[in-house]
């Protein structure tokens, strides 16, 4: 079972893209994970999916400092579904 | 009819894949059984490592390039062209001049490129030692007039080939600014996109404290968005700004051209492939080795080296219909140089984690070392000593 820790109103869902990086080992999840932020747009949800024990506290740290959104950490059997919203991306000057 | 063996790329993959084959079946190349061919785009062959020497010790280019021809077992049918397109449907390969060649089993290792032009004005800001020779002496001279201000070395966008490179810049020209007296009037920054200064947290405990003791500030979590040239400022994805007075990055790297060309490769150009057995995703007779893969280990010439052996052994298996299936096992053994003549490895598998591993001077002789037998690794004839050294990087099973 899944346990949301943070519930989404329904009018702010969004589809997730997600990003698969079960079996890849640290910096794997996270390389993955930027490079979606690059190509996302502002309201986008990065759902990341990861094995790699390193994934879970990487992405709390940085949706801290960057300004984004962590919608929720989601235990599966064997792998985490962390979710993002990007709220801050900055744009070229 | 010969059965065709093409490898695509002249890099290390490439080079030692199309030795390795001419080797293994060089009484049916002689009988005409086996056709073994390689084509590069590349008249040269520059030993990449070689490149941050270049460009903060003042290294004479000339001394880490070889021509390629002369690397390549003669028994190897040698095509120095550019390939256009391939096509594994077809089992067929279009080069540049028009002339096709086809195959029975192909090896691509077309590596990887800088893509600068990812990052608007990257490109006309930034030095880069990622690229070539000619750059990498670029940054050697531009240091020889640089005397005061902020130097910014760091990771513009991810992935990029060799993980350790941007943290081994930063260490060397720590040490050239130390050694020509101008370092109390430079201030040195490092930046990255990830969480801390090396990615793998066990290499960066050991990272972070030297990076400390040399005064060198390290800023985390910036993903580069842009850069203007004239305002010497950085910005990042997260809304960060820095300034600069001269900019060392690392580009994001894509796969080949050709690659991208041909549909081979995902948005990124990175060729889908199996991470064990090497093989392309839905293909049984066609390997990616090397930087051109998708596969989550780093880009290195060690991997390359050792994914080239696997997928050689796989094609010799199916050749010789011996039944073994052969699988990498991620193995990866990248030197990583701190700086006063000490050096660390990065050592890891796709079961292992990264390990901590100190930097001591025998480990930079061992770095060095390895620059004067690379040439000769290339031949596959080390690999006696190699395998004793990496010890289990190919797994092997019985096929039902």
């Amino acid at each position: 079972m899944m346990e949301a820790q943070t519930i989404i109103k329904p009018e702010t869902i969004v589809k997730p893209t997600i990003i698969d990086s079960r079996g890849t080992m640290c910096p794997g999840p996270i390389t993955d994970l930027f490079r979606a932020y690059r190509n996302s747009n502002l309201g986008d949800v990065l759902e990341l999916w990861a094995t790699d024990p390193a994934a879970k506290s990487d992405v709390q740290t940085w949706a801290k400092r960057s300004g984004n959104e962590l919608v929720s950490i989601n235990d599966e059997k064997g792998y985490v579904r962390i979710q993002v919203r990007i709220l801050r991306k900055g744009v070229s000057r | 009819m010969a059965v065709k063996v093409l490898v695509i790329g002249g890099g290390t993959g490439g080079t030692l894949a199309a030795n390795l084959l001419a080797k293994e079946f060089a009484v049916e190349i002689a009988d005409n059984d086996i056709q073994v061919a390689l084509v590069t785009g590349s008249k040269f062959h520059v030993f990449q490592p070689g490149l941050l020497e270049v460009a903060f010790e003042g290294k004479a280019p000339d001394t880490i390039v070889r021509e390629e021809r002369p690397l390549v077992n003669r028994k190897v049918a040698y095509t120095e062209e550019r390939v256009e397109r391939i096509d594994l449907r077809k089992q067929e390969v279009l080069l540049a001049s028009g002339q096709s060649l086809d195959y029975d089993y192909v090896i691509i290792a077309t590596g990887s490129v800088p893509n600068p032009d990812s990052i608007p004005r990257l490109r006309e800001a930034s030095l880069n030692f990622h690229t070539s020779t000619d750059e990498s002496l670029r940054i050697w001279h531009t240091l020889k007039q640089f005397e005061k201000g902020r130097v910014v070395v760091g990771i513009a966008g991810v992935p990029h080939k060799c993980p350790p490179s941007p943290n081994e810049a930063t260490f060397l020209l720590d040490d050239y600014l130390r050694k020509t007296g101008k370092r109390e009037h430079v201030s040195l920054t490092f930046l990255t996109p990830y969480p801390r200064p090396y990615p793998a947290e066990p290499l960066s405990k050991v990272v972070e404290p030297l990076l400390e003791k040399r005064g060198i500030e390290v800023v985390t979590f910036f993903n580069l968005e842009s850069v203007d040239p004239r305002k010497k400022e950085l910005y990042s994805l997260e809304g960060d700004t820095i300034g600069y007075d001269l900019l060392i990055m690392v580009p994001p790297h894509q796969g080949a051209d050709v690659i991208v060309k041909s549909g081979l490769g995902d948005r990124d150009g990175w060729i889908p492939t199996d991470k064990q057995t090497l093989r392309i995703n839905g293909y049984e007779n066609a390997y990616a080795i090397g930087d051109c893969t998708n596969i989550p280990v780093s880009k290195t010439g060690v991997t390359a080296h050792l994914e080239a052996k696997v997928a050689v052994n796989n094609i010799v298996s199916s050749i010789k219909e011996l039944g073994k299936l052969h699988k990498y096992t991620g193995r990866i053994n990248c030197p990583f140089e701190v700086g006063s003549g000490k050096a660390a490895f990065v050592v890891g598998s796709y079961e292992m984690p990264v390990k901590q591993i100190e930097p001591t001077r025998m480990r930079q002789l061992m770095k060095k070392g390895f620059e004067r037998v690379y040439w000769r690794s290339l031949s596959g004839s080390l690999d006696w000593l190699l395998d004793r050294y990496f010890g289990e990087t190919d797994t092997t099973e019985n096929m039902s």
